[in-house]
């Protein structure tokens, strides 16, 4: 740790990190563009400049220095003196405020970016409201650089982020600078367009509205829109990520920083995966069988009715013949209600973890890196709690099985009462597993989408997507990271977590956090979890 | 002023002048063989007593740049700069066509000095003839043992390549010549790391001017002492000066740097007065770069230190252009603005939009709709641009303020006077019709 005085205040900070990045961590708004925390540092914006002590060439007396230093460059040192609240430094913010908008088309009004732009919350904090240049503005052409981004160059700051990131994190350098000076201008290379799978971050790291993403566009001004803190459910790198939604609909996914996991960054298929959220064909009812008729129940009733039919089938057919599928799609604490609910019923009931997706190859970034060096890692399993479900399953012990365990014993006619849990948002369910279960007493099924099992399910419940439920995803590496709720759950359907509350025993709301604080008190793995930390408000 | 006996260019003119023959035969590499006896750093302290100091622009003395490099290092990289892209500077050209094995000889000391075993020219591509005659010379140095492995018999080995540059002014700046060379887009480094410690492939670097490189084998036969006797204080030993605009003879002169700009103008041995003895209204007498002086103002030495008294930047590659007293001064803003706005690289802010825009008001102005607020505008603007205050990464934009800021000082009067005699209304109507 270094001490180091900002403007007439002491601070205490790691030693060596940025003075830019301690200034803003300890809660100054310097204005910065190029600089960005997971990225090479460039120095070049030349907004963040400030001033600092240095001792006198000759009498060696400290004292300011009579220029300025980029704090995004000047490494924190034990006891240094620097200072952003003078004239000189307000100046140089000013002319450069002034610059950035010299050829700025001032479209704010279409602009996607309005409302979270830096170049707008700058030029109101930092510049002056009228411009001094009447002369002719330089027109930078709008350009269609991907089949997932637009690039408004008449927009751009020329801060070079979004280079670097396709140089330094994906690796994929699609994008270059043509030209020098005032008519130089971001650019895809000719025929080669800018399409990697983390190319959405481009967007991200862009501080104002020149970079956009085709899939946002024109749909809604960020001021409407209403976040949720949550975990990307795409593969078990478990990002953090940010739900943007406004009436109960998500508009986007962006990546929260989480150091050691995804940094800064989540890659596309997560970001743009969340579609099926709003899939007409979800079921959003439960779904109950009165001899030849299907009926909707009424939710209140469920327990009791699911009670009264396992306990049935207990003891007709003795507590070894139940089973419950624990998907690796639910929260933790949301197995752990339900595995809770089957073994009080059912001692001798088998704990299974459900189907695991492993699609292709571990893919690191930067492109051509191994494992060790990667900065970030998209993986193959594609599901966000492989582990929390087995964690889960261990935990309660006695007969437990994996999925190919669970399908083979299935179809040794092992089972009469089996609860299997869903919630892919791809069709899932293997034919032999359908064809054995098609044949059992009773089938309680749990999934987001109709299949082979919902046609042949005595109950069927709807999972909820994750956006929809809160809890908490145990990644690849064993962490153990909570996630919000960010919208409401269809008309109908209630969170998996509030019925599987009720039916593990226990009454009023059911919430993540309450859940682990039962789960913490038998299992020590949750006593701690690892929250993303927090960013400074103007950290982009 | 007669006495002097030119030592760089005393084979211009010589028939063969380019040959190793011709070079031999005046004592050429009598310079390098004494070096390569000594120890790299005896060298070096010949060098630092010498006080040479770079030709490049800087004025930094070359010795005292060699001594950065760090003492335990393995590789090092020599980088000659010869992008000359300074406008009206032309030395290094001329120093190269005439005398090519000189440059190789001052290669081969300041590279055995560095323990380089490689060095890289860096020409600016416009220099045709000149890399076929500086590649020719170094075939033939190659061929007679002066490149390649053990150089004159020492022991030390040494390879030279030439590097073309692509048409960058950036590029001559040091580390923009670094990047440029490594194939890379030329965007000026920033610092730290410096060179020195990290340059070139990520190895140690040294980058020198080739007319400071030019003195190295006159220093090392004739010694530091009359390398000192040339010349006056910290500005000493043998200097190129060029000399352009409409003088009656322009051109390329060796020297010492005790003379003025006037006696560079109007002396004998150099430019013998103006064309048809026509006033000097203004000078650059640096290379545009360095800031201008008004006709009033040709008492200005031509030395590393009378030009900051005139409000200039320094001796940068004193190169002097005349403007005589029928220029518009709106076209020499024009030009000069002209010039940082097609160079700028473009990755500082107050430098890629500060000297476009610099541009366009002068660009109006030129055309006779300039306003008294665009003067002010103009001073404000190149007043915050710039390495030595902070504001950037290399030293481009100083360049650009400098001859700005002093244009609008020093011939403020003759600009208002223009405005004054525009029609009423003109510049806000141009303004209306560019928007
Ligand atoms: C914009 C800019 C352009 C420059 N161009 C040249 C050049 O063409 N040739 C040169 O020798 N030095 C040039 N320099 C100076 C170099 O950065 C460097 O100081 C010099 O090559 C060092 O050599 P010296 O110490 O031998 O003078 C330039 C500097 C700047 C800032
Ligand atoms: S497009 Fe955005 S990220 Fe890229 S250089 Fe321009 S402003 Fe920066
Ligand atoms: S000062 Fe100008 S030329 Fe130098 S690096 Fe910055 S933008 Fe490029
Ligand atoms: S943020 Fe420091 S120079 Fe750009």
């Amino acid at each position: 740790m270094a001490k180091i005085t900002i403007d007439n205040q002491e601070i205490e900070c790691r030693d060596g990190i940025p003075v830019l990045q301690a200034a803003l961590e300890a809660g100054w708004d310097v204005p910065h563009y190029c600089y960005h925390p997971g990225l090479s540092v460039v120095a070049s914006c030349r907004l963040c400049l400030m001033e600092m002590q240095l001792p006198h060439p000759k009498t060696r007396e400290m004292g300011w220095a009579p220029k300025l230093f980029p704090s995004c460059q000047t490494p924190v040192k034990d006891g240094m003196v620097v200072r952003f609240d003078s004239g000189a430094v307000e100046q140089n913010q000013k002319a450069c405020m002034e610059y950035f908008l010299l050829n700025h088309p001032l479209d704010c009004p279409v602009c996607d970016q309005a409302g979270e732009c830096h170049l707008q919350d700058y030029s109101y904090k930092f510049g002056e409201s009228e411009s001094r240049m009447h002369d002719q503005k330089q027109v930078n052409p709008k350009k269609d650089i991907g089949p997932q981004t637009l690039l408004y160059s008449d927009r751009c700051v020329m801060c070079t982020r979004c280079v670097r990131f396709a140089e330094e994190v994906s690796g994929t350098e699609e994008l270059c600078i043509v030209n020098r000076g005032g008519r130089a201008e971001i650019d895809i290379f000719p025929g080669i367009p800018l399409d990697n799978p983390m190319q959405g971050n481009v967007v991200d790291v862009c501080p104002v509205g020149a970079l956009l993403d085709k899939d946002f566009l024109f749909k809604k001004r960020v001021w409407f829109l209403e976040s949720g803190d949550s975990v990307c459910p795409g593969c078990s790198t478990g990002c953090a990520i940010r739900v943007d939604q406004s009436d109960n609909r998500v508009q986007r996914l962006k990546p929260r920083y989480n150091p050691g996991v995804n940094e800064w960054w989540m890659c596309d298929e997560g970001r743009f995966g969340w579609k099926y959220v709003h899939d007409v064909e979800r079921v959003t009812r439960p779904r109950l069988r009165r001899g030849a008729e299907m009926e909707t129940p009424a939710w209140e009733s469920l327990g009791e009715i699911v009670r009264y039919r396992f306990e049935q089938q207990v003891d007709r057919h003795g507590a070894a013949k139940v089973a419950v599928l624990l998907s690796p799609m639910m929260a933790c604490e949301e197995a752990w209600l339900l595995a809770k609910f089957v073994r009080e019923l059912a001692p001798d009931a088998t704990i299974a973890t459900g189907f695991v997706p492993m699609v292709g190859e571990e893919r690191c970034f930067p492109v051509g890196c191994n494992a060790d060096d990667a900065k970030f890692v998209i993986r193959r399993e594609k599901c966000p709690n492989g582990r929390g479900v087995e964690l889960v399953a261990e935990h309660f012990g006695g007969s437990t099985c994996d999925f190919d365990g669970f399908v083979t014993k299935a179809g040794e006619g092992a089972f009469e009462a089996v609860w299997v849990v869903g919630g892919y948002s791809e069709e899932w369910v293997p034919k032999a597993l359908a064809t054995s279960l098609a044949k059992i007493e009773m089938l309680v099924v749990q999934d987001m989408f109709e299949s082979a099992l919902t046609g042949e399910a005595e109950l069927v419940l709807p999972a909820c997507a994750w956006v929809e439920r809160d809890g908490s995803f145990v990644n690849h590496a064993g962490l153990i990271q909570p996630f919000e709720r960010a919208i409401n759950v269809p008309d109908g359907a209630r969170r998996d977590g509030q019925y599987l509350f009720g039916l593990a025993g226990f009454e009023g709301l059911y919430s993540g956090a309450r859940v682990r604080a039962l789960m913490a008190e038998e299992m020590d793995a949750f006593r701690e979890i690892a929250e993303a930390p927090r960013q400074p408000a103007h950290q982009h | 002023m007669g006495s002097y006996e030119p030592v760089l260019l005393k084979n211009r003119g010589v028939e063969g002048s380019c040959t190793l023959k011709v070079h031999r035969a005046g004592g050429g590499y009598a310079g390098a063989e004494k070096a390569l006896k000594l120890s790299s750093d005896e060298v070096i302290e010949e060098v630092k007593k010498a006080n040479l100091r770079g030709r490049g622009g800087a004025g930094f003395p070359a010795g005292v740049k060699w001594s950065f490099l760090p003492k335990d290092r393995e590789k090092t990289i020599l980088c000659v700069n010869g992008d000359e892209s300074e406008p009206p500077t032309f030395s290094n050209r001329v120093l190269m066509e005439s005398d090519p094995h000189m440059l190789i000889e001052g290669i081969i000391i300041a590279a055995y000095a560095t323990r380089s075993q490689v060095a890289y020219v860096y020409l600016r591509v416009e220099f045709h003839e000149q890399f076929h005659i500086l590649q020719l010379a170094i075939d033939e140095a190659y061929a007679a043992g002066l490149l390649g492995k053990d150089v004159l018999g020492s022991g030390f080995d040494l390879d030279v390549y030439v590097h073309r540059g692509a048409g960058a002014y950036v590029c001559g700046e040091e580390t923009g010549l670094i990047e440029s060379l490594e194939g890379k887009r030329g965007w000026p480094r920033i610092k730290p790391p410096f060179p020195a410690v990290e340059g070139a492939f990520g190895l140690p670097t040294v980058v020198n001017n080739v007319e400071t490189l030019a003195n190295l084998p006159h220093i090392m036969t004739r010694g530091a002492d009359w390398f000192q006797s040339i010349g006056a204080g910290s500005s000493t030993g043998p200097k190129l000066f060029c000399l352009s605009g409409p003088v009656n003879r322009p051109g390329c002169f060796e020297g010492a740097m005790d003379m003025t700009c006037e006696e560079l103008i109007y002396g004998d041995d150099y430019g013998r007065g103006m064309v048809d003895d026509v006033g000097v209204k203004a000078v650059f007498p640096g290379g545009i770069s360095m800031g201008v002086l008004t006709g009033d103002e040709l008492g200005m030495k031509m030395d590393f230190d009378d030009p900051r008294n005139f409000g200039l930047l320094g001796l940068g590659t004193a190169a002097a252009v005349v403007v005589d007293v029928e220029t518009d001064m709106r076209d020499v803003l024009l030009n000069v603005s002209r010039f940082y706005s097609h160079e700028s690289c473009g990755q500082c802010t107050q430098c890629r939009e500060g000297t476009s825009w610099m541009y366009r008001i002068a660009s109006r102005i030129a055309m006779g709709a300039g306003r008294i607020e665009d003067l002010d505008l103009l001073e404000q603007v190149s007043g915050r641009m710039g390495m030595m205050p902070g504001y950037s990464i290399c030293g481009l934009p100083d360049g650009a303020a400098f001859p700005i800021r002093g244009l609008v000082q020093k011939f403020r009067t003759e600009y208002e006077e223009h405005m004054g005699r525009q029609r009423d209304g003109r510049a806000e109507a141009v303004l209306r019709v560019l928007n």
